[in-house]
């Protein structure tokens, strides 16, 4: 199993220390950083080159939400950033998901919880809290994307894929509802992100929603 | 459906329309409508004898007695008018909410002049007297009505030519008095919420309440996400992270440090968080009683920007002039100024439009004067003269305990002017 370095970014020492314990304790988990703002967690990650950076939204100097655009921007590919949050804020949420982040996950959230979720979303292969992820895309995208540009030509199968993907299913679960192998339903899911331009499934949700694709 | 096909003729599709319309409108609530309508004729009694008070008593203030007995009559009146809005409540369910009690007010002074001087007061004595009306023309009805069918029944002539006709007219006769009583229902109905309703006063009260509430407790959430939430977060992690270094396995022996350290910082964190919510709660318990829910993080001068900017917002051009050091002025009596300065555009708004307003806060060695001052209108400024409301009573009340003072008045151009002048500790 490869190694997965994790970049640990909130401005509470206890939390990261806290994290950074737990996450250690893992045995395919490396701590390479942390950093208690949003500008230096950019400096961080730029000399640490993480797999997936552990982010909280409120923070002084550069917030959450506007440090992940910014690394999203720098490379669409790496690394996929898990927003951390004390509480279930609707908006803030939202708006890390639409900044580039790949998913969120609640800091008193079970131990083995937040460690799963970080290995989903360096996998990957589904939705971080599918049910919670799929409702917040819903209930906000719409809302605030009218006349977003509408999605790419799709194939019948590639729509499928994306339709399922929206619905929070992962390629597992989509392999057994269309009947297709788990090595197929990775290439038509590889090929829908391709055409909609989205670095993973959270943002191909987010654009299959924001493009009237998926209606809440 | 096209005019020809069955039209009947002109009085009988009137009729027919009539009565389709009546039994339309025979919902389950038509027996207390028809209650409502028959309460009309014994209170318009009653109503109209507290009109002949209401002109005896001011045919008495002329011999100077008159007083006392108008105030009773105006008492009485509110009395009654708690009494029709249950009634038009619970019989023609008019949404109405409750008046505002007069003996709420504290104080006889205030008890009087909400008496005197609310719209209430005469908009119920309207209410009243539409009543009056409303019972005279129900009785005229019923009078017309029954003669009509008293004299088709008794007075006519029966025979066979003439049965069917007058059959048809003592039914008619039925049908219209019913017609009218309804629309004089209906009327009362329509006109309740306008007599009855809330003022327009009360409704900006309530307004200016509930969203002083709401700001109140969103500044609540976020202080509790910022220091409790923030807290107890902290310490579950450190517990967490202290549980698994106490947790050996194959390739990781115990850390006792890292636990001590932990245990040590989880004690620290949720110290913090009980006194954080000791301090929470107080506010929330004096939110249900008279407390100041502003307690919890007084307004400081630095938050007047943002008081004048929602002003701004709502359409009143206010400018803010600051003279003079104010960083070392203690925490009350920036608190103090900032209510003085909410007080005051609040009033500018209520009394006078959206004039030009000035806000001034000028301080000396000793002493730090804090003005709200508009410009006049045209419209009339229907403040209480020098004075001021209530408001402006219990602002003076604290300044005087500061040793400070506050006056209010308008200015000789048609504006209103509101001075208060507080000393600083410290000043010999």
């Amino acid at each position: 199993m490869t190694e997965l370095r994790l970049l640990l970014v909130d401005d509470d020492v206890l939390v990261r220390s806290g994290l950074r314990v737990i996450l250690e304790s893992e045995p395919d988990m490396t701590v390479v950083g942390e950093a208690g703002t949003g500008r230096e967690a950019l400096t961080v990650a730029a000399e640490t080159d993480p797999d997936v950076v552990l982010m909280d939204v409120r923070m002084p100097d550069l917030d959450g939400i506007a440090a992940t655009a910014e690394l999203v921007a720098r490379d669409p590919r790496r690394p996929r950033v898990l927003v951390l949050t004390t509480f279930e804020d609707d908006d803030y949420l939202f708006r890390s998901l639409q900044a580039g982040a790949s998913g969120f996950a609640l800091k008193r959230s079970d131990p083995d919880e937040l460690v799963d979720a970080i290995r989903v979303v360096a996998r990957g292969t589904s939705l971080v809290l599918p049910d919670l992820t799929r409702r917040l895309i819903a209930s906000h995208a719409p809302s605030r994307a009218r006349g977003a540009a509408a999605l790419p030509e799709l194939t019948g199968r590639e729509a499928d894929v994306l339709r399922l993907v929206a619905g929070g299913l992962s390629n597992a679960e989509i392999a057994t509802e269309l009947y297709l192998s788990r090595e197929t339903v990775k290439t038509h899911v590889s090929s829908v992100l391709l055409k909609l331009g989205a670095r993973d499934r959270t943002q191909a949700v987010i654009a299959a929603y924001e493009s009237g694709f998926m209606t809440a | 459906m096209p005019p020809t096909t069955s039209r009947l003729p002109g009085p009988a599709a009137e009729i027919a329309t009539r009565l389709r319309t009546l039994l339309e409108d025979a919902r389950p609530g038509w027996p207390r409508r028809a209650l409502y309508a028959l309460a009309s004729l014994p209170f318009g009694a009653l109503y109209l004898a507290l009109y002949a008070g209401l002109v005896g008593s001011v045919v008495a203030l002329i011999y100077g007695v008159g007083v006392l007995l108008i105030l009773l009559v105006l008492a009485t009146t509110r009395g009654f008018a708690g009494l029709e809005r249950r009634m038009a409540r619970d019989l023609l369910g008019v949404p109405l909410p409750d008046g505002e009690r007069v003996r709420d007010r504290r104080g006889v002074v205030q008890k009087l002049r909400r008496l005197v001087l609310a719209a209430d007061t005469w908009r119920a004595l309207g209410w009243l007297g539409a009543r009056v009306l409303m019972g005279l023309a129900t009785l005229a009805t019923l009078l017309f009505g029954g003669f009509g069918f008293a004299y088709l029944g008794w007075g006519a002539d029966w025979n066979a030519l003439t049965a069917l006709p007058l059959f048809a007219l003592m039914a008619l006769d039925v049908v219209l008095t019913l017609a009218v009583v309804d629309l004089l229902v209906r009327l009362a109905a329509a006109v309740a919420p306008r007599l009855l309703g809330t003022a327009p006063e009360q409704r900006i009260a309530a307004l200016q309440q509930s969203t002083r509430r709401l700001a109140d407790r969103n500044r609540l959430a976020r202080d509790l996400h910022d220091t409790i939430g923030h807290a107890l977060t902290a310490s579950l992690l450190q517990a967490t992270a202290a549980r698994r270094t106490l947790t050996p396995t194959d390739d990781r022996p115990v850390q006792p440090d890292f636990a001590r350290q932990a245990l040590g910082h989880i004690e620290t964190n949720t110290r913090a968080a009980l006194a954080e919510l000791d301090r929470a709660l107080s506010v929330l318990r004096a939110e249900d009683g008279s407390g100041d829910p502003g307690a919890f993080a007084p307004p400081s001068l630095a938050d007047l920007h943002d008081l004048l900017a929602g002003l701004r917002d709502g359409g009143l051009p206010v400018a803010l002039v600051v003279d003079g050091e104010t960083d070392d002025v203690p925490a009350g009596i920036q608190e103090l100024v900032y209510r003085v300065v909410q007080e005051g555009t609040t009033n500018v708004l209520r009394h006078a439009g959206t004039p030009v307003t000035v806000v001034q806060v000028a301080r000396s060695r000793d002493t730090l004067v804090v003005r709200v001052r508009n410009e006049h209108t045209g419209q009339p400024d229907s403040r209480p003269g020098p004075g001021g409301g209530r408001g402006l009573a219990g602002l003076r009340e604290r300044a005087a305990v500061v040793g400070g003072t506050l006056t209010a008045g308008p200015t000789p151009s048609g504006g209103f002017d509101l001075v208060a002048g507080l000393p600083l500790p410290g000043a010999a």
